[in-house]
């Protein structure tokens, strides 16, 4: 037993930290109608690739650094901090269901491609209604020899629009399955959406009679375990963020002078930011713990998941609004990063299901253990 | 990075527990001399433990159906008596820690005064010195256990002319030296003697009973506090006492209570912040293990603990309706496990707004967060530079 992190992970941290301080603008992103665009979305992609930081989870028999969830959220962190403009997210996503979905051949293929970043993947998971546990799907998945068809939708696809290729996941005879896509093959439509938080593509994709590849005739085992992983990430995302935003706080009050003194020097400031030090402590003790959950495989491991972004979701909510507050009117302006974390806090908090929802399946995990 | 708790055949625990069975109602003294009333201290006093062992004896004393030494003489083992293996002579190690320890003389904290207790450092109380002998006078107020304690850890000011914390001391007084009367305070539970007042008249206390030097009593003080902060920021509620989180779910599972949407939101919240508070309280033993010093962290979780206790058992009370407000009733169940006073949830509730208040208000704990943790200015004490003695004359009091 320790709770400390050990000097391994320190470096991690601090190297990841002190590369996205060198490469992460978000300047150009303070301008009405800014996209990431603006923000080299695909250059970032390549410079994280030669870092390696798509091959982290991948294991070493497909050419991966083989590393765990723990060594994961020591880097996902730091990109909640930065706000990283960069699909990661997605490509983390389509390589979780090809390790856990795929065939061994599947990933003697893909994974490999992957951890270059030559492929870079999504996940289609979302339907129009926000749900994405299935089994029912706005995709249908139809057999047409030994290939497969898709047909209909998926929503709040993330980097869908910078992926080579998306996993899918579609229904098919009252079961939901994993398909992979070309996301350039006739019959796939991406649409971008207007997606509140533009430090990252949000996306709706449409299917009509495309050509797709069978991943896992049903996703009922796999779904859950990718799930769970999604959850870490936006954990980690929000935790980095929200230490961001504190410091950014701290920061200003300390210097803002107000009636011969600084903002900071008052309790209706000082006592606040305070509380935002608590929020920020439990936020970085939920991550590790379902960082090291999922990493050692814990039968809890989905119940501490789901904690860390229920409870850093609504952390980095108040400290992001706190945020907006503590510096005044400009903290309203789009010319100020303030707003990017607000944004960035409010999506994250909805993804993959809003709080209230995910506190109720805490108690579903209680009440089925307790039974 | 490694979160796992040691396991049940752990060899270290299956040794601890066949002493239990050996000593199925140990004496204080028989713990004590075991070492596992103050497991993480150095020898002879304690077992120089790591967090596991202290985790471990933590846990089977629990077992065993004993209550944890820190409720049973909680100042001695939560605050002040570690402070005589850094500051007491040798003479007063030898005199003070063994009864202390084997629960033989109950301690109590003599701290704060009618005139405040978050601005501790402008306390009044004098101790004057005369020959080989200091001369106590003043009053004390919030003291627990005053009532059954042998020895007091007084705070007093032995020199007026000093600045007001650099002219605080700290001793070890009998209570039951003439001169020492304690008063009960009925608090708005109904209960007396969680709280007594205590007055100091003429109390001649022997020379050899300063801790430390004179002018260490503020340090100590803080030191002693922060160690209590520590030890108060358990996962459960009423200073980690009083019934937790998962005490409360399981409760409003077994009451149905669970099914209404607007109580299992709250309580998948309560339930949620628990279990990131116990990984924040075992964080803290780890640090101590690595020997990372302890600090205001400590400030952070009590601030955190406090709140979340109150929450949780305000959410008990409100599902029991109008029957929560029978007094003598308990009408929610709980785990069958030895709480100390707070046993049950009905004065667990009634007192939960004391944690708020006692060892650091919410307020003062933000503001040394805010100041010490985040380095934002400090607030202006007008009374903290020249002599405290001229604080008091009525022309320069600072308004309020």
């Amino acid at each position: 037993m320790n709770f400390a992190l050990s000097d391994d992970h320190r470096m991690l941290r601090d190297s990841a930290r002190a590369f996205l301080d060198e490469e992460v603008n978000l300047q150009p992103l303070l301008k009405r109608g800014a996209t990431v665009e603006q923000v080299d979305y695909l250059g970032m992609w390549g410079k994280i690739a030669e870092l390696g930081w798509p091959s982290l989870i991948v294991p070493e028999a497909y050419q991966g650094l083989g590393m765990s969830c723990l060594d994961l959220a020591m880097i996902l962190q730091e990109m909640g901090r930065a706000l990283l403009p960069c699909p990661i997210s997605g490509a983390l996503a389509g390589v979780w269901s090809i390790l856990k979905g795929g065939s061994e051949a599947q990933k003697e293929r893909l994974l490999p491609m992957a951890v270059t970043g030559d492929l870079k993947l999504a996940l289609a998971v979302c339907d129009a209604d926000g749900t994405c546990d299935g089994p029912a799907s706005d995709a249908r998945a139809t057999a047409d020899g030994d290939d497969w068809r898709l047909n209909g939708s998926k929503a709040f696809v993330v980097d869908a629009a910078a992926a080579d290729m998306i996993v899918v996941a579609a229904e098919n005879g009252g079961r939901r399955g994993l398909y992979l896509v070309d996301a350039t093959a006739a019959g796939v439509e991406i649409e971008l959406l207007r997606w509140r938080d533009t430090t990252r593509q949000l996306c709706n994709v449409r299917f009509a009679n495309a050509s797709a590849e069978l991943i896992a005739a049903d996703d009922a085992e796999i779904w859950p375990w990718i799930k769970d992983r999604l959850l870490l990430v936006l954990s980690a995302e929000n935790a980095g963020g929200l230490q961001k935003v504190l410091e950014m706080s701290t920061e200003y009050a300390k210097q803002r002078m107000a009636f011969g003194r600084p903002i900071g020097a008052n309790q209706a400031i000082k006592h606040g930011l305070a509380e935002t030090f608590g929020l920020v402590e439990c936020s970085n003790a939920a991550v590790l713990y379902a960082a090291w959950m999922l990493s050692e495989a814990q039968p809890s491991a989905s119940l501490a998941a789901t904690m860390a972004k229920a409870y850093t979701s609504d952390a980095y909510r108040k400290a992001t609004h706190q945020n907006i507050q503590v510096f005044g009117a400009i903290g309203f302006t789009w010319e100020m990063t303030n707003h990017l974390y607000f944004k960035r806090a409010r999506a994250n908090a909805e993804m993959l299901g809003g709080t209230a929802e995910l506190r109720s399946h805490v108690i579903d995990l209680l009440m089925r253990e307790a039974a | 990075m490694d979160f796992d708790l040691p396991k049940d055949d752990d060899p270290r625990r299956l040794d601890v527990r066949a002493w239990f069975e050996r000593h199925p109602n140990p004496t204080g003294r028989e713990l004590f001399a075991a070492g596992y009333v103050v497991p993480h201290w150095p020898r002879p006093w304690g077992l120089d433990a790591d967090t596991e062992l202290q985790l471990i004896i933590d846990d089977e004393i629990k077992r065993a159906g004993l209550p944890a030494p820190s409720s049973v003489n909680p100042v001695a083992i939560n605050n002040c008596a570690q402070s005589l293996l850094t500051h007491g002579t040798p003479e007063q190690q030898a005199r003070f820690l063994p009864p202390a320890l084997s629960y033989e003389e109950g301690w109590c904290m003599l701290f704060s005064e009618p005139s405040g207790g978050s601005d501790l450092g402008g306390l009044r109380t004098s101790a004057q010195r005369e020959g080989d002998h200091y001369v106590v006078r003043g009053q004390k107020i919030w003291t627990s256990n005053a009532h059954t304690s042998k020895i007091g850890v007084l705070v007093a000011r032995t020199d007026p002319t000093a600045s007001k914390h650099a002219g605080l001391s700290q001793f070890l007084i009998d209570m039951d030296a003439p001169g020492v009367t304690v008063r009960p305070i009925q608090d708005m539970t109904g209960a007396a003697h969680e709280y007594n007042e205590v007055f100091l008249d003429d109390v001649r206390v022997p020379a050899d009973r300063l801790l430390g030097k004179e002018g260490e009593g503020w340090r100590l003080s803080n030191l002693q506090l922060q160690t209590e902060r520590a030890a108060l920021s358990k996962p459960g509620a009423v200073w980690g006492q009083g019934p937790s989180a998962r005490d409360l779910v399981k409760a409003l599972i077994q009451t149905g209570h669970i099914d209404d949407p607007g109580v299992r939101d709250e309580a998948a919240q309560l339930y949620i912040e628990g279990e990131l508070l116990r990984l924040l309280a075992y964080r803290a033993l780890t640090d101590r293990m690595n020997a990372t010093p302890s600090g205001p962290e400590a400030a952070v979780r009590k601030m955190l603990a406090a709140p979340h206790g109150q929450r949780l058992l305000d959410l008990a009370k409100r599902v029991q309706g109008q029957g929560g407000l029978v007094e003598g009733e308990e009408i929610f169940p709980l785990p069958n496990e030895s709480r100390h006073l707070f046993d049950n949830w009905d004065y667990a509730f009634w007192f939960s707004p004391a944690v708020t208040l006692g060892v650091g208000t919410q307020e003062i704990l933000k503001n040394v967060l805010g100041e010490r943790l985040l380095g934002l200015p400090r607030d202006v004490d007008p009374t903290a530079k020249g002599p405290w003695i001229d604080t008091q004359r009525p022309e320069l009091k600072p308004a309020n």
